[in-house]
């Protein structure tokens, strides 16, 4: 069983009379990627900032689960914040080493990794380039590099993947999939649903600073994803319509969607649909995500997860 | 401690590796040496060039004494024994003069020097050494023995001593002793001041780079601070050494007094040590102050009063050396901000040291340190995370409360 790195009990944060966190709780567990979401301003950051010790929870307490009580162990992790930045005058290998120095990690074996991770994203023979001649992805994936040269336990990535193309996305989620199965606790903060999809294990879902939705991706999707059915070039929608357990109906173009009730089994329901509909093309799937991201933003949560938040 | 050096390490390299610094390090004693010894060197040109042709109808037999003794005095004048009168070529010539010495001279006490028109500046000042030599003839001449001669020649010297209890013992001490020491604290604190407004630079590009969350992430912001005021000193220092280097060995060939000598006292340790305690009152103050703020090119922030602030001592410059024990002296020790400086000027001219003034200042001047440290802590720590703004005043008291 994977023992747990981090363990954060109901932590809270107040700017003046302003909550920013209420009552959050988790755990990130050893060799997970845990994704951490919420819309601008759900209070990832400050809770973030609080694991990180920048900033310090009114309430709650934040344990790291192989150190002493109150300590946080700064030299095990790795931080990537959402504001890059990197010293713009001064060489590659020199701002490695200093934040593996800032680490108390060995210099000789930070060179080297600095040298396999700079070959590894396509930045060999740049470690003597200072940042000012670097594109905004290289100098992130730079960002990256710094993060994780001191092998961290515990690896905090906030936003990762902003402003990377399609290539480098790819190559910095095949590092996070590597860092995880050796052992790497992951906490990551991202705004692309569907790259969290595909990476991670389990997620936690705040807004308005408080917790919303909670679980692995299955159980979320079990919990908070009803089904839709998406039909193609449908030429007559009237024949939809008195459909039983759809919630809504939308068509646009030649897209139809509707959005069933949860209690909806699918095999049961699709015997519903009228025998002369005409279409193109039917996909009966879960609904994604994204979509549920988008409900919490516009606050449109289904009911139910209120009782599992 | 071990992230204050490793903060303080990386500082210093950052910077001791930058091009721009390692030149004006480099530069600022060449351009001292060049303003110093240039005029000179400049001036002994003009001399070669107008060397000044001196005719001496010489009936007392006194050009071979007169030579020895101007160029005893770095004279050179390019002097011709004539027993014609010479007047009239002096007029038609530049640069050259004739001078008279018969009886009449020693009889009447008055020598004659006839010069053209167009004469070296010096020249009215250098002919004043031949009264001396003259006046040796006429003692002579009176039979007098070379003791006699020389006991009149010698001439009086007015000392003036202020007695009172403490004074006694040190009336009439060389003013070297303490104005040496005190100028060589007032360059370090100078240095250390400069670099130390790179604090200000460096906290404010800090921010401007967005680099402050990572550091951050890894240590405190107390330690990011006194790391920086660390690695700035260091860097100070290095300027101090260097320029000591550069420059040592040109004051010592042409300065007449031992330096070296003058400046291993005790007195250089207190005076070094204000130097150090006004460095680290103003480094609290630009970290704190770069911590909240990022746009160094803007103009109408407040923030940039605080580069001013090292140089209010030059305001009280004269009225301290024109009355070194007088109220704005005392006022100005006590003031923490002109308190380094001021200090450092009274006591590179007093003779006798205010020790219980002193012990009054340099007491508010610590308590003033651990306070405005205490205020920049705060500020820094909060401020250094704000990206992408300005902290306005009102922000800055805000965050003093948290």
């Amino acid at each position: 069983m994977k023992t747990p790195i981090l363990t954060v009990n109901k932590i809270g944060k107040s700017f003046k009379d302003k909550r920013i966190i209420k009552n959050i709780s988790f755990q990130v567990f050893e060799g997970e990627i845990m994704a951490l979401l919420g819309p601008n301003g759900a209070g990832k950051s400050t809770t973030i900032r609080s694991i990180m010790g920048i900033l310090y929870p009114d309430e709650g307490t934040i344990h790291f689960n192989r150190h002493g009580e109150g300590e946080i162990p700064r030299q095990k992790i790795g931080y990537l914040p959402e504001e890059r930045g990197l010293y713009k005058k001064v060489s590659i290998m020199d701002i490695l080493l200093y934040f593996a120095e800032l680490k108390d990690y060995p210099l000789k074996k930070a060179r080297e990794r600095a040298l396999f991770y700079l070959k590894k994203f396509g930045l060999e023979g740049k470690e003597k380039s200072t940042i000012e001649e670097f594109s905004k992805g290289m100098a992130q994936k730079v960002q990256f590099i710094a993060a994780i040269i001191h092998e961290p336990e515990l690896l905090i990535l906030d936003e990762p993947f902003s402003g990377l193309d399609p290539v480098s996305q790819d190559v910095i989620k095949n590092e996070i999939r590597n860092l995880a199965s050796n052992g790497t606790a992951i906490l990551l903060s991202a705004h692309q649903m569907n790259v969290v999809e595909e990476l991670c294990d389990r997620l936690l879902m705040i807004h308005r600073g408080e917790k919303v939705i909670a679980g692995t991706m299955e159980e979320v999707k079990t919990e908070y994803a009803n089904y839709k059915c998406v039909l193609r070039g449908v030429a007559d929608i009237e024949m939809l319509k008195g459909l039983p357990q759809v919630q809504s109906m939308t068509h646009q173009g030649s897209v139809t969607t509707l959005m069933l009730d949860a209690e909806v089994k699918p095999t049961q329901w699709i015997k519903h649909l009228p025998e002369d509909v005409n279409f193109h093309e039917l996909s009966l799937s879960r609904v994604s995500l994204h979509e549920i991201f988008i409900d919490i933003a516009t606050d449109h949560l289904p009911e139910r997860s209120e009782q599992n938040a | 401690m071990r992230n204050i050096k490793k903060v303080a390490k990386w500082e210093y390299k950052k910077n001791i590796k930058n091009k721009s610094f390692i030149i004006s390090l480099l530069l600022t004693p060449a351009i001292f040496l060049l303003f110093s010894f240039l005029p000179g060197l400049i001036d002994s040109f003009g001399k070669e060039e107008a060397a000044t042709t001196v005719y001496v109808k010489d009936e007392l037999n006194a050009l071979k004494n007169m030579e020895d003794t101007l160029k005893a005095q770095g004279i050179e004048w390019d002097m011709k024994s004539s027993q014609e009168d010479m007047t009239a070529h002096v007029r038609e010539n530049e640069n050259t003069a004739y001078i008279e010495l018969g009886e009449s001279t020693l009889s009447e006490g008055v020598v004659h020097v006839y010069t053209n028109e167009v004469m070296s500046s010096e020249f009215s000042q250098q002919v004043n050494n031949i009264t001396a030599i003259v006046q040796m003839l006429q003692l002579e001449s009176l039979s007098l023995t070379p003791e006699q001669t020389h006991l009149i020649t010698k001439g009086m010297t007015l000392e003036t001593i202020a007695v009172s209890e403490e004074t006694v013992e040190t009336a009439g001490a060389d003013p070297l002793k303490r104005l040496v020491p005190g100028v060589f604290a007032g360059i370090i604190l100078l240095s250390v001041v400069t670099t130390g407004m790179m604090i200000f630079q460096s906290a404010s590009n800090e921010k401007k780079e967005k680099v402050s969350e990572i550091v951050l992430s890894s240590i405190t912001p107390a330690e990011l601070m006194q790391g920086k005021i660390i690695g700035y000193f260091a860097l100070g220092i290095t300027q101090v050494f260097v320029w000591i280097i550069c420059l040592l060995p040109f004051f010592m060939w042409k300065l007449d007094f031992p330096i070296m000598e003058y400046l291993l006292v005790p007195e250089t340790v207190l005076l070094v040590v204000i130097a150090i305690l006004g460095y680290l009152l103003f480094a609290a103050l630009f970290a704190g102050m770069g911590a909240s703020f990022e746009d160094v090119d803007s103009t109408s922030n407040f923030q940039g009063i605080v580069f001013v602030l090292p140089w209010l001592p030059l305001f009280l410059f004269m009225p301290v050396l024109n009355d070194p024990t007088g109220w704005i002296a005392q006022a100005g020790s006590y003031f923490p901000l002109t308190s380094p400086g001021v200090l450092l000027m009274r006591l590179s001219v007093l003779e006798q040291w205010p020790w219980m003034e002193i012990i009054i200042s340099l007491s508010i001047l610590l308590v003033s340190i651990w306070f405005l440290m205490k205020l920049a802590g705060k500020i820094f720590s909060i401020g250094i995370l704000k990206y992408g703004k300005n902290a306005t005043p009102q922000e800055m008291l805000k965050w003093l409360k948290y």
